[in-house]
């Protein structure tokens, strides 16, 4: 049922600390997990590693403003014959035992994110009211969501209710030297450029909350990698795989670029 | 040249003879002639007319006949408004003018400016005219009027300090004409810079431009001190790309002695060659050190390094020669004691990353440089290249009191705790904004020993001059004061008195939906079908099941999201009584703000109330009543009933102050809502318009950050001058507070579309 949401092939994943551990221990009992931490900073790759690893489907949510409860839970949908219900995506993981992702939980509106809160007890259900059933978490469903505390802004935030109900790993861009064989391994490179490349977004990130909203990511860097190990310089790496994603002020860009500079 | 001599009979010469025969030919004759006809019968003097003659045909060679004809007009002119001096002064300066606008359009418009400046400033228009090549070989027209204007709005209604400006005898003056003769300034620099600095260096200081009473040398070098960065406002001779480089430099080197210099050189028994030459190793051990670290920065430093291993051994250039050869390993200099000194520090490499080494290798090199008998001016000595600072940061004098003065560390001191306060929340965003009992625990330290008549200066403020539609920059010192305590059981009363009063306002209030608007699905009714519930009615009916109705969407503000900031005018003409009526404007502001207050405490809006008043651009008035974070309790309004009128209204000041405050507020809608009863005015402004376009600037500034401005006009006959800063729609005028609750709905109606 759910053999395309197997994860094949192992997903590249250093660990930070023994986050690994913690995940493997909180799904034993199948808590529900929050990973919380800045734009592209491993949290997806991270879940998707552990779903390769416990051998579980994972049935991955992009959360938007617009997302209704239905667009989780499913709906009636109309066919030649009448109606006919259709899962939705957290209710296919409930009913046969997936890892569901919801990935940036906070952008998904409140009354939303309510109906997660059956499944995150000892209840394990998901109450279908439109189509009166009351589905029995099995007995592999796992709950993960993440959460980007900094981003956005302050009118974005998880209620404390829901919160309340899970355990949460701590993410940040991982310690430099980390970082740079991260980024060797994602975009080939050598080591130089991928310590240059971890230098600039450590400079990049001194500037969080100074101006600019977060620092480059990890992604960031991988994919200025990948540039230059197509040939781009290192400086037009930077400027279009950094330096213009990250912000529209043209004094900011202008320092960054100029820190970009000064690190070659 | 051959001039036209005063032998020439004044009154109509039967001919024209030399330059001018030459200028004014033909039909252009005969208004020369009568032009200087006028003159002479004016009664200015001979050497007024004289001075016409001579130098009229140089500006009708250069920009035209008519041009030089003209000129005869702006001499009478200047003669009534400035004096016969200034008159006699005219055309010489009008000739030099000619000759650099070149341009008869151009010419005009520098006539018109010498003639605004004889009412704006009249016993200036000499100093002005006497240096005019000067000026204007540093300065276009527009800069140049930019400078004029600037001078008389710094000399405000003052004669004598006008013509301090003017006459260049106050340093003011040469620092505008620095700024306005440059390209690149640190104004337009200064906001990347600090970027630049945080995100190498993570350094966060406060960076000005050098106190006026620094000494010269040391205003054309950056410095550095405890906790903060000067920076000259322009390096004279850099244009361009070059210009904004240079300030980069600058920085980035202040930078690695912030990072590297650990402490400072005891000064005690050094000689001043000595003093030097430590700073100088020091220099070249520091950006070694940033180097290594940012491999960058030698591209930007090294350009600047421009000593030629020649010419004279004076200690200036052996010093820039040497500079040039520590930064720079592949510059040879055929010198002994520079390649010594080259040797020696490369020969230190293991303990660059010692700062002791620079303080025993300075002192040997100085001692050398002292026996090879070449002469050391400390006085006129100022480190090369420009980018680098003027070493005074890097050195314990001892007793001597520091550079800046203390009033200006105390203002960056509140400043940067001001800063760290405003800090972005922690990552879980947990609001929970400090209590502040008592109003001070909110401030920083020295605030809470202040008495009360003492401000804290908290944040400049640039000045729009509508004149030269330029912002005059950090031009107005906004200070905190603590605000006096009242008795607030008047004002209690006078709301106790008034339930129906209350109530109404509080409704008015209440029905104001301020926020987002939303979509609501699933209504009873609503103007469009909501899809989704439809389907679902549909669906159950052929389920079997009786359907919901509830089937339409609509969009609706359903919330109130919206903080409001009540700024009160406080300047002495509040103590006024209103038109009509014997009460004291004052208390008709109180009694509004109270009601407001109460009214918007409680429907649980975020508000705040601030008071402010101001004697000149050095000081401006803002007395915090209640904070964001604050309940509108005893206090607030104690603080309310303190208030009394005294001093001006500086409105664009306290605005821009205010919108700062607001800025930090994270509702849907912002508002600031001013209270006034008249058109601004400050002791230093003659001109009363300067102050109201500012005020209308500061209007439109925070517009453009999304906060409305709506302003409460207490009936004074003001009407016009808020109306043209506010915008008609955006004003309401009112003479009792009866009428408050009749006209606040219509601003309120403006901020729900």
């Amino acid at each position: 049922m759910l053999d395309d949401y197997l994860i094949a092939d192992e997903p590249y994943y250093r660990p930070l600390g023994n986050e690994i551990a913690l995940f493997e221990a909180a799904y034993a009992h199948r808590l529900p997990v929050m990973l919380k931490g800045p734009t592209g900073c491993g949290k997806t790759r991270f879940v998707e590693h552990m779903a390769w690893r416990l051998k579980r489907p994972i049935v991955t949510v992009s959360c938007h403003e617009d997302m209704t409860a239905s667009d989780l839970v499913g709906r009636f949908l109309l066919d030649a014959n009448g109606t006919l219900w259709h899962d939705g995506p957290l209710t296919l993981a409930v009913r046969h035992g997936a890892i569901c992702y919801l990935d940036e939980i906070v952008e998904a509106r409140q009354d939303t994110t309510v109906i997660i809160h059956s499944l995150t007890d000892d209840r394990r259900i998901l109450p279908l009211e439109k189509k009166n059933e009351l589905v029995r978490a099995h007995a592999d469903f796992q709950l993960v969501i993440s959460y980007n505390p900094g981003y956005q802004s302050v009118l974005k935030d998880l209620k404390e209710s829901t919160k309340q109900r899970f355990v949460a790993l701590d993410f940040d861009y991982p310690a430099a030297e980390l970082e740079a064989k991260i980024v060797m391994h994602e975009a080939s490179l050598p080591p130089a450029p991928a310590k240059l490349l971890v230098t600039v977004a450590a400079k990049s990130r001194n500037l969080k909350g100074h101006g600019l909203e977060e620092g480059a990511s990890t992604r960031m860097l991988i994919n200025a990698g990948l540039l230059m190990s197509k040939g781009v310089s290192f400086a037009e790496a930077c400027q279009v795989a950094i330096v213009i994603p990250l912000t529209d002020d043209a004094d900011l860009r202008d320092a960054l670029r100029s820190a970009v500079a000064a690190c070659q | 040249m051959k001039l036209v001599t005063s032998e020439t009979p004044p009154a109509t010469p039967p001919l024209l003879q030399g330059a001018a025969a030459l200028a004014f030919a033909g039909p252009m004759s005969a208004p020369w002639l009568a032009a200087v006809e006028r003159l002479s019968q004016a009664g200015y003097g001979e050497p007024v007319v004289e001075s016409y003659r001579r130098h009229s045909p140089e500006v009708a060679g250069k920009v035209g006949p008519n041009a030089g004809i003209a000129l005869a007009d702006s001499v009478s002119l200047l003669a009534i408004k400035a004096g016969r001096k200034a008159a006699e002064l005219l055309p010489p300066a009008a000739a030099q003018a000619a000759g650099r606008v070149a341009d008869a359009h151009r010419f005009r418009a520098f006539l018109n400016l010498m003639e605004r400046l004889s009412s704006l400033a009249p016993e200036s228009v000499s100093e002005v005219l006497i240096r005019i090549d000067r000026l204007l070989s540093r300065l276009d027209l527009s800069r140049l009027e930019a400078w004029v204007l600037a001078g008389i709005r710094y000399g405000g209604g003052d004669a004598q300090r006008r013509h301090g400006y003017f006459s260049f005898e106050d340093p003011e003056a040469e620092r505008w004409l620095e700024r306005e003769s440059s390209d690149v300034t640190f104004e337009h620099v200064g906001r990347r810079l600090k970027y630049y600095l945080d995100a190498l260096w993570r350094i966060r200081l406060p960076i000005r431009e050098p106190s006026l009473r620094a000494p010269e040398a040391s205003r054309r070098r950056t410095s550095f001190d405890r906790g903060m960065i000067r920076v000259p406002p322009v390096y004279p001779g850099f244009r361009d790309q070059q210009a904004e480089e240079i300030f980069r430099a600058a920085l980035a080197h202040v930078a690695a002695h912030l990072t590297f210099t650990r402490d400072k050189f005891p000064a005690r028994s050094l000689k001043p060659v000595q003093i030097a030459l430590v700073s100088l190793i020091e220099d070249a051990r520091v950006e070694k050190l940033a180097m290594r670290e940012y491999p960058g920065l030698r591209r930007l430093w090294l350009p600047f390094h421009v000593a030629q291993p020649s010419g004279a051994k004076t200690a200036p250039t052996l010093l820039a020669r040497l500079s040039r050869a520590l930064i720079d390993p592949d510059f040879e200099d055929p010198d002994g004691w520079v390649q010594k000194s080259k040797e020696m520090f490369y020969a230190a490499r293991e303990h660059w990353d010692d700062q002791q080494m620079s303080r025993v290798l300075g002192s040997l090199l100085g001692n050398d440089l002292g026996q090879m008998r070449i002469q050391f001016n400390a006085k006129t000595y100022v480190p090369e290249p420009p980018y680098r600072d003027d070493n005074v940061g890097l050195w314990d004098w001892g007793e001597q009191p520091n550079e800046m003065a203390d009033e200006e560390l105390l203002d960056e001191s509140v400043r940067i705790v001001r800063q760290e306060e405003d800090d972005p929340d922690p990552p879980d965003r947990e609001r929970q904004e400090p209590e502040r009992d008592q109003g001070s625990a909110n401030r920083a330290r020295p605030e809470e020993q202040a008495p009360v008549d003492i401000g804290i200066p908290v944040a400049r403020y640039p000045e729009h001059d509508h004149l030269i539609g330029r912002d005059r920059p950090d031009w107005v010192t906004v200070k905190e004061y603590e605000p006096r305590l009242g008795d607030p059981g008047e004002i209690e009363r006078s709301i106790e008195a008034n339930p129906e009063l209350r109530f109404r306002i509080q409704a008015m209030i209440r029905a104001a939906k301020v926020s987002r608007p939303r979509r609501r699905r699933h209504m009873a009714e609503g103007e469009q079908l909501d899809l989704d519930a439809a389907i679902q009615a549909v669906l159950s009916q052929r389920i079997g099941e009786s359907p919901d109705p509830r089937i339409y969407s609509t969009v609706m503000r359903q919330f109130r999201d919206l903080s409001v900031l009540l700024l009160l005018d406080i300047s002495e003409s509040t103590n006024d009584p209103i038109k009509g009526s014997r009460r004291p404007t004052l208390e008709l502001e109180k009694q509004a703000v109270a009601l407001l207050g109460e009214a918007m405490e409680g429907l649980g809006d975020p508000f705040a109330v601030a008071a402010f008043c101001s004697d000149g651009r050095e000081d401006v008035h803002y007395l915090r009543i209640k904070d964001f974070s604050e309940r509108f309790g005893a206090l607030p309004l104690s603080r309310l009933a303190g208030l009394t009128g005294s001093l001006s209204t500086r409105m664009g000041a306290a605005i821009r102050h205010a919108g700062v405050e607001l800025g930090k507020q994270t509702t849907y809608r912002r508002l600031l809502l001013l209270v006034t009863d008249g058109e601004p005015s400050d002791r230093d402004v003659p001109d009363r318009r300067y102050l109201v376009e500012d005020a209308r600037y500061a209007v439109a500034g925070l517009t453009a950050h999304g906060i409305d401005t709506l302003c409460v006009g207490l009936d004074s006959g003001a009407e016009n001058h808020l109306a043209r800063i506010f915008g008609p729609r955006n004003t309401i005028m009112i003479d009792r507070i009866d009428r408050l609750p009749d006209r606040l709905p219509s601003l309120y109606f403006r901020l729900t579309r």
